[in-house]
This record gives C-alpha cells, structure tokens and sequence, in this order.
C-alpha cells in the first residue's frame, strides 16, 4: 500500500506542466493520508479552481471541484453535515487568499475540523500568469509586467492571526517534512493549514529568470529558512534576510474545534 | 392529527423545511428573511440537525450544495441583495446536478431597495440569474399556508430531479401572521441512489442520473467543468457540451407538465387574471367581492418552467391581465406564449394592488 | 528491487536527478520517441530503497517517488538471473 493507490490511474498523466511542483504535493499529501489509514470511502477532497484545484480529478475518492475560491465554504458543509467524513481542502495562492480571502479567514476562526493544503506557486498558473496576493514584491507576471508594486500575504501569519489550530509551511523541495506535516495536520483535529510553497516553471520561473525547473527549487531550498533558525537570529537581535521563507511548524495549539463528533 | 396555528408566513416555511426532513440550514441574515434562520438555528438541532451561519451568502449556498453532496436534505434563505451573490454557485448547484432549496424572499430592488417592502423583481433572474443555460423550478406561494406547503413539496422535487429549487416568496407573505393547518405529517420522497457499477452521471430512462452521495464508496468527482458520464473535465468536447448541457434543461422542461402546480378558475371567462405570490390575494378579493364568472383566473403556484399549457384552458380569452409586483417580468413570458393581447399591471413601491385598481382594469378591458 | 521511470509519464524534469541523496541519476543524452530527454541510472546500486526494501518491508528514503510531480517512478522486482544492475522500463 503506497500514496499511488489513492490515484485514479486511468487519468494520468495529469494535465501538470513538466517540472510543476503541484504533483510533487499531491504526493506527499497522498502519503500522508495513506499513513493516516483512513477508508477511500470515508475521505472526501475539496478543491476551488486553478492548477492545484485540479488535483482531486486524479485522486480515486469522493471528490467536489468547486467554485474559484469557495473550497472551505463547500467543505465547512460537507463535514458539518456528515462529521464521520474526513475532510482536505487542496487549494492554490489566488485560490485561498484573493477571491477566498473570507472563507479562509472564517474557516480559521471557526476551527472547523478540515486540513487545507495550499499549492502557493506565487501566481495564477492556470490562466497564464497573472500575479497574485502572494507575488513577492518586484516579480513580474503577465498583470504586473512593471514588477510587482504591491506587497504580498504571509499566509502562514494569516492562518494563525485568524486561529488556525495547525500551521505549517515547506516547499516543494522538503519532500519529507512536508509529508509528516500533512500528517500532523491531518491529525490535528480543528484547522490545519499547511502552506506548500512550489515552482511554476510555465507560468512564474519563466517570467522571472528561473530558466530551468532545477534552478527554482534550488531557490526555494536556499531560501528556505527553518522556524527555529529564524527565532535564534531574532533572539541574537540579528538581522533576518527580507526574502527568506520561514520553514517548519509555525503554530500548534489547542482551541476549540467546529465539526469533530464528541 | 392535524392543528391549527397562527403563524408568520417565514416561520411556516421553516416548518415546512423540517417537517420535509431538512436538516441543513447554512445561511445569511438579511431583512425580511432572517426570522427562517433563527427559527432554524433554534429548531435543527433539536432534531439533529446543522444550523450554520455563514460568513456570507456565497459560503451559505456553498455550504448547502456540499451538505446536499453528503446526503442531506438542505437549505438557505436570502432576499435580493443575498440573491445575486448566490447566483454562480446556483449555476454549480445547477451543473452539477445537486438537488437544494433557495428561499427568497423578495423585497424591493434594485440594490438595497426596500429591505422591509415586498416585491417580486427577482422572477427573471431566478430562472436566469447564473451564466450559461440550465433549467430550475421556482415555486411561489400566496399564503402563510401555502408557504408550509410548498417549501416541503420544493425538497421533494429538489430530490427528484436533482435540481436546486427556488421559492420565491415576497416579504408580505414572509412577514404576515395567518392561520395555517398543520398536517401530521408531509410526504418525503427521498432521492435515488445511484446504482453501484453505473456511471454517476448517466442518466436514467428519465433523463436524471441516481445520486452518488458522499462515503458510500462511489467515489465519484464533482466537478462544475463540463463532465462527461464518469464526471471527468472535459471541457473542450463540444458536442459533450452541448448534450450535456441539452439534458440538464430536458430534465426540467420535458416534465413541465408533472413539475406544474396552478388552479383554473373560471375558464370561460373573456377577461382573465395571471398571477402568482402576494397579487393572488388582491385577485382573490375581486373574485370575492364579484362572484360571477366573467372574470378569469390562472393562479400559478409553479412559475419555472412556465406551465405555457394553461393558457389554453382559456379559450375565450381576449385579454390577459397580469398584476405584478415587478415592471412586467412574467408578462414578458406570457406573452411569448399566446396571440391573446396581454397586459401587465406593474405596482412597485411595497404596496400590494387593491381590489378598486384590479377592478378598474378589468372593467376597462371588459 | 530496481527502479523503474515509467516513460509514459516522464516530462523530462530532471527533478529526481537533483534531489536524490545519493546521486543516482544523471541526466540523460538522448531525446525518446515523444522528445523527452528521460533521466538514466547512474550508478543505481547506491539506491537505498533497491537494496534494502526487502530486508526492512517498508520503502526507505523514496525522495525521488515523493518529487516526481508525474508519479514516473516506481519499483519493480527484478527478474531472477537478471544481472543486478537496474535499467530503464519502457
């Protein structure tokens, strides 16, 4: 028994972009799920609209390929209705923090018992490259061909401003770790957000001088800065580079839970 | 045993919902139809049901439609304002085959309006407020009665034909007190179950496919793309696309006849009144007050799909008299169907016909 | 066990050929049928996952399975008598 069993073989290969780190999550939250042992029939995966949305197409469970945006939404209503499913939400960048800003934050504040991954490839892939709220400052894409001009969301500091009971974000790189965050948010009851942090080569590293799929997962690996790096330097009153991302689990606690049966 | 009550016209139609088996409620507060929230919010759980207020009306129709994906018997209710950012996830519901019930009720419009004045601008977007062609049924009740009624009866066609169903009330009927006669108990007609080893959207002999609900193992993709018979994307086939699209309206108009609920009063008469909502109570004041058969009437409890063929039980008709709460919306659409001349008698403002003005117009058309 | 690239589903990524720990892959010289430069074993007896998967019953490391974003790579048995030296499938 391995994450492949959970795919639904007569539809790959998958529509993905050669070098698209969206496969490579999908993995890992497969694997994750597959070491949660849960029933095929009992696990249901939501998704908005975008590249990472068109993940649970080629995921062999019950499946709701919703509305751009509206994922939790859809989702708060599955599990509420039915609290013995067990609920994950793929979603992208654009997905979950512009059009779904709203139901991200209330799904938070409400603990409601779901895990949402987020494919955060810092753009809108599958329209062509527009920019996103998660556009690092300066980056082009097809909307932005100045550079961006406006500053991007910290997705993690959202989750956890807004009460997420789980945050937690890895790159596309950290194949491992993101596995076992998956897991751990996957058994963490309450929300659980797990940021996913993965190239574009079509739409992003094509704009922005990552010529090769290779060269932006090196980036992503070389700028990735673990949790407890990051408070030693700030504990040492060092300075922390502006364009690192911080790594690792970012908030675990214990508030009260929406939609787990008593 | 059936009892009597005196009831809001708002809180019939929560009744109605829970006596039909609802047990999903996800919604918005929003004047006039917050009282069917919190009516809700007090009696679902009381039956083991969820009441959830949303952040929005957008996450309260996409709760909905999830809740109905898992089996149960789900519904919202908004007003216009709520109505209209509700419409691309109706066009999901409608696409995507999940049976749900929308209450509106309609107050005046466009925009703000008039939150405490009822109207009935909301007829044409109901049927065509999403983008794309689809089909829907839409209900209109006249009473505090009629409200109990008919919400139960929309779970029971929502379920059948797997497709979200409108009640279209206004705010006068959804705020006024009347007597209503409870039964004991209301007809459920539940959904049917897909068959294991069919694909989940072939339709049946009827046009509508089983319902594949959630964790029971069908695994079954949900997916607002053009889908074919597995429920794959695949959105660039064109003659998938047109079939597909072809057999969600059928489903609704090739059962007009079935889906249709109106009464015929006074068939032979050459003047007649169509009508549905808050106007039937003004008709049937003039009805009252001039008992003799000239004046017809076509009360219409099912406006979507049009019941076209009730027109033609009046085959002495030389006018038709439409009194509506809107500029004309559903005149409009009788008028596509008949050669007979028709008239709308638009009133906006809040306030409801009086008999003297139904009158008046019929004496002049008379 | 070997490891197999299932070159139906290879997009020519070189994603593998990065991330092992061990280096077991190089990048390929030859385009296939479909244009696609697949990876080649470079020296695949270091593959912790070929040599010890029987021993431990579980899969170790499997960086490469878990990168992959086209789910190319997989282990199959080897035949008996094969020489123990892993190849591409195609």
């Amino acid at each position: 028994m391995s994450f492949e069993d959970w795919y639904r073989q007569d539809r790959l290969p998958h529509i993905y972009c050669a070098g698209c780190g969206n496969g490579t999550i999908v993995n890992c939250t497969l694997a994750a799920v597959e070491q949660m042992a849960w029933k095929k029939e009992d696990t249901v995966f939501v998704s908005g609209i975008g590249c990472s949305s068109r993940a649970p197409g080629y995921i062999v469970t019950d499946s709701l390929h919703t509305t751009h945006g509206r994922a939790i939404a859809f989702a708060t209503g599955v599990k509420l209705a039915d609290p013995d499913l067990n609920v994950v939400v793929i979603t992208g960048d654009g997905d979950l923090a512009a059009i779904g800003g709203n139901h991200f934050i209330h799904g938070c504040r409400r603990n409601i018992d779901l895990t949402v991954v987020c494919m955060n490839n810092q753009i809108y892939g599958m329209t062509g490259g527009q920019g996103s709220p998660t556009t690092p400052l300066g980056c082009l894409s097809s909307t932005t061909p100045y550079g961006c001009a406006e500053t991007p969301f910290d997705l993690c500091d959202l989750a956890i401003a807004a009460g997420a009971n789980y945050v937690s974000r890895w790159t596309s790189y950290h194949v491992k770790e993101l596995e076992k965050a998956v897991l751990a948010g996957l058994q963490t009851p309450g929300f659980s957000f797990i940021e996913a942090l993965v190239q574009c080569p079509t739409a992003f590293g094509r704009r922005n001088k990552f010529r090769q799929v290779a060269d932006h997962v090196e980036y992503l690996r070389s700028h990735s800065m673990l949790k407890a790096k990051h408070d030693r330097l700030l504990e040492q009153g060092e300075p922390v580079p502006g364009d690192m991302f911080i790594v690792g689990e970012l908030m675990r606690r214990n508030r009260p839970v929406l939609g787990v049966k008593p | 045993m059936t009892r009597t009550e005196f009831w809001q016209g708002n809180t019939a139609c929560a009744e109605g919902a829970l006596a039909a088996g609802c047990r999903f409620f996800g919604g918005y507060p929003i004047t006039p139809s917050t009282e069917i929230a919190e009516h809700m919010a007090v009696k679902l759980p009381k039956k083991n049901g969820i009441f959830i207020q949303m952040e929005d009306e957008i996450a309260s129709i996409a709760s909905v439609i999830g809740a109905s994906w898992t089996g149960a018997r789900a519904m919202t209710a908004t007003s216009g304002p709520g109505f209209s950012l509700m419409m691309e996830n109706i066009g999901y519901a409608a696409m995507t085959e999940t049976p749900c019930v929308i209450v509106n009720i309609q107050r005046g419009g466009p925009s703000t309006g008039q939150p405490t004045m009822g109207a009935q601008g909301d007829m044409m977007q109901c049927r065509f407020g999403s983008h794309g062609d689809y089909a829907v049924i839409a209900l209109c009740p006249a009473s505090v009665q009629e409200m109990y009624e008919l919400t139960a009866k929309a779970f029971n066609l929502a379920d059948k034909y797997r497709v979200p169903v409108f009640l279209m009330a206004d705010e006068v009927v959804g705020h006024m007190r009347e007597k209503i006669i409870i039964p004991d108990s209301v007809e459920q007609v539940p959904r049917k179950a897909l068959v294991k080893g069919t694909l989940p959207f072939k339709p049946d002999s009827d046009g509508i496919p089983g319902f594949p609900r959630f964790g029971k193992g069908y695994g079954v993709h949900v997916t607002g793309l053009t889908h074919d018979e597995r429920g794959y994307p695949c959105a660039t086939n064109p003659k998938l696309h047109e079939s597909l699209v072809m057999r969600l309206v059928d489903k609704i108009e090739s059962a007009r006849h079935e889906i249709a609920d109106f009464d015929v009063i006074n068939p032979d008469a050459e003047v007649v009144f169509i009508t549905y909502g808050a106007p039937v109570r003004s008709v049937q004041q003039v009805l009252h007050d001039h008992p003799h058969d000239t004046i017809g009437f076509l009360r219409i409890r099912t406006v979507w799909p049009f019941p076209e063929y009730a027109l033609a039980e009046f085959r002495q008709a030389r006018r038709f008299l439409v009194p509506e709460m809107n500029l004309g919306q559903i005149a409009r659409e009788i008028e596509r169907h008949t050669k007979v001349p028709v008239t709308s008698l638009p009133k906006l403002g809040g306030e409801l016909h009086t008999p003297s003005e139904l009158v008046a117009a019929w004496e002049a058309y008379r | 066990m070997k490891l197999a690239i299932d070159e139906t589903r290879c997009k020519g990524c070189n994603l593998c050929t990065k991330v092992c720990p061990y280096k077991i892959f190089k990048e390929g010289k030859k385009a296939n049928r479909k244009g696609i430069i697949i990876p080649e074993l470079d020296r695949p007896e270091r593959c912790t996952n070929c040599r010890l998967m029987h021993l431990y019953g579980r899969t170790l490391c499997g960086v490469c399975q878990l990168t992959c974003p086209d789910q190319a790579i997989h282990w199959v048995e080897e035949l008996p008598y094969e020489p123990h030296k892993v190849a591409i499938e195609y």
